[in-house]
């Protein structure tokens, strides 16, 4: 077992679920409190990494966070190293990756929440990130919780796109994915039973955790 | 005021004089448009909406529309949304500032729902639901500095007429006590005279007149008593 790409598997997909997080709830509330071509556009964006190959994702990441670009340039100055083949270009490639997973549970349980819930708020004096927090966020916990849970498991799940801008560099890049797929190569299959073992796990319980609260929205049609 | 959706086009232009004001006219005649509108809840297409001395609250032609909790106004529309996953206590309190929360059970003894305080919505009946939701713009309206507006759209319409009248008079009541103007919904000719000193009787999106509520309504009457008996002959 490669105690080394586990616990680097699971820092990536807590930070990326903390950051996606951060970010999916207020976009995904943008997305889902109006019409237009606009949010059109950024809905498509953010639903992407769903119909791409991870491979073009991680090609593109890899060619813009490189030395070569302008962006690579600018974010090599800011954090002193170039962003791939290094944990930093793996949490970007994985925040974005992940990104329609975080999104889409919220943009269903936020479209599904009464208007009248937040007309009544309205009536009453509060301002909208007062209804937001005490009125919109109680009713769609359920999808915040599988938000999170569906962000941290494809996190741990990824293969292609931290492959691409990561490399395999043990210790550093090599998530638990990429490990299995070395141990294979290597035809070390009883350490290769025992990390897809923990994977299976890991995305086993998650989806437990979701099924097992009512109100996930999961079976509701909520979730794509 | 000028409003258009779909096929409703209004004109209300009125101003209120009185502590209670009832807008009266039959369904489809734009009271819901007008309250909506006053609360910042929908955006008129012409028009201008001013409380009190204050600045506008909206003035298409200069471009004002303030966000509808800024307005000073309270609205208990006509469906009660109560929220789910608050006790009705929570839900009364949900509109009043910190510091006045006595008048949380103020409102929850004088409507006679403290024995409903800590129970969630889900439990209570359609009418329990509809006295929380009017006694909690109620409770908020009367921590408004200023007066503000509370905006009532045919409250305690599904109770039972003596619950209803009892609870109506509570409410006027307790409102003038505390100084909180009230512009009020109804097509319920009992309840405009329970509570009106002055009513606006609406037809079609159009204000046809605007009095003491023993002139407007008995003119009312008198208008409906001559088409019956034309209709009779």
């Amino acid at each position: 077992m490669d105690f080394e790409a586990l616990w680097l598997t699971l820092r990536l997909a807590a930070s990326t679920t903390a950051i996606l997080l951060v970010f999916a709830l207020p976009l995904a509330w943008w997305i889902a409190s109006g019409r237009g071509t606009g949010r059109a556009v950024v809905q498509a964006l953010v639903a992407l990494p769903l119909v791409l190959p991870p491979t073009v994702l991680g090609f593109y990441l890899l060619v813009m966070l490189g030395p070569l670009t302008a962006p690579g340039r600018v974010l090599t100055r800011i954090f002193g190293h170039s962003l791939a083949f290094s944990f930093s270009g793996l949490l970007v490639g994985s925040i974005l990756y992940s990104l329609p997973f975080a999104v889409q549970p919220l943009v269903a349980g936020f479209g599904s929440v009464d208007r009248g819930y937040i007309e009544a708020s309205a009536g009453l004096g509060a301002s909208p990130w007062r209804t937001f927090w005490s009125v919109v966020m109680p009713l769609t916990r359920g999808s915040l919780l599988t938000s999170a849970v569906l962000a941290f498991t494809h996190t741990v799940g990824e293969f292609g796109v931290v492959l691409m801008i990561g490399g395999n560099i043990p210790g550093a890049t090599q998530t638990l994915s990429i490990s299995l797929y070395d141990q294979v190569q290597d035809f070390n299959y009883s350490a290769a039973n025992r990390t897809a073992l923990v994977l299976v796990v890991i995305s086993l319980a998650s989806l437990i955790l979701i099924y097992s609260r009512r109100d996930s929205g999961i079976g509701r049609g909520e979730i794509v | 005021m000028q409003h258009r959706q779909g096929t409703l086009a209004f004109d209300a232009a009125f101003q209120l004089t009185e502590p209670w004001t009832v807008l009266f006219g039959p369904s489809g005649s734009g009271k819901t448009t007008i309250l909506r509108a006053i609360a910042g809840l929908m955006r008129p297409a012409e028009g201008r909406i001013v409380l009190g001395s204050a600045a506008a609250l909206f003035d298409s032609a200069e471009g004002i529309d303030i966000p509808a909790y800024r307005r000073g106004v309270r609205l208990a529309a006509q469906v009660a949304t109560l929220f789910p996953k608050m006790t009705v206590r929570a839900n009364v309190a949900y509109g009043v500032p910190s510091g006045s929360e006595g008048i949380v059970d103020e409102a929850l003894r004088r409507f006679r729902l403290e024995g409903l305080a800590e129970a969630v919505p889900w439990k209570l009946s359609g009418g329990e639901r509809q006295r929380v939701a009017v006694v909690r713009a109620a409770a908020s309206a009367a921590t408004l500095a200023g007066g503000g507006l509370l905006l009532l759209d045919e409250p305690f319409a599904g109770l039972d007429l003596q619950l209803r009248d009892e609870l109506l008079e509570e409410l006027r009541s307790w409102l003038a006590a505390m100084k909180v103007p009230v512009l009020s919904v109804t097509h319920d000719v009992g309840e405009a005279f329970q509570l009106g000193a002055e009513v606006i009787r609406l037809s079609d999106g159009k204000i046809l007149r605007q009095g003491p509520v023993g002139v407007v309504l008995v003119e009312e009457r008198e208008r409906l008593m001559e088409q019956l008996s034309r209709g009779v002959r």
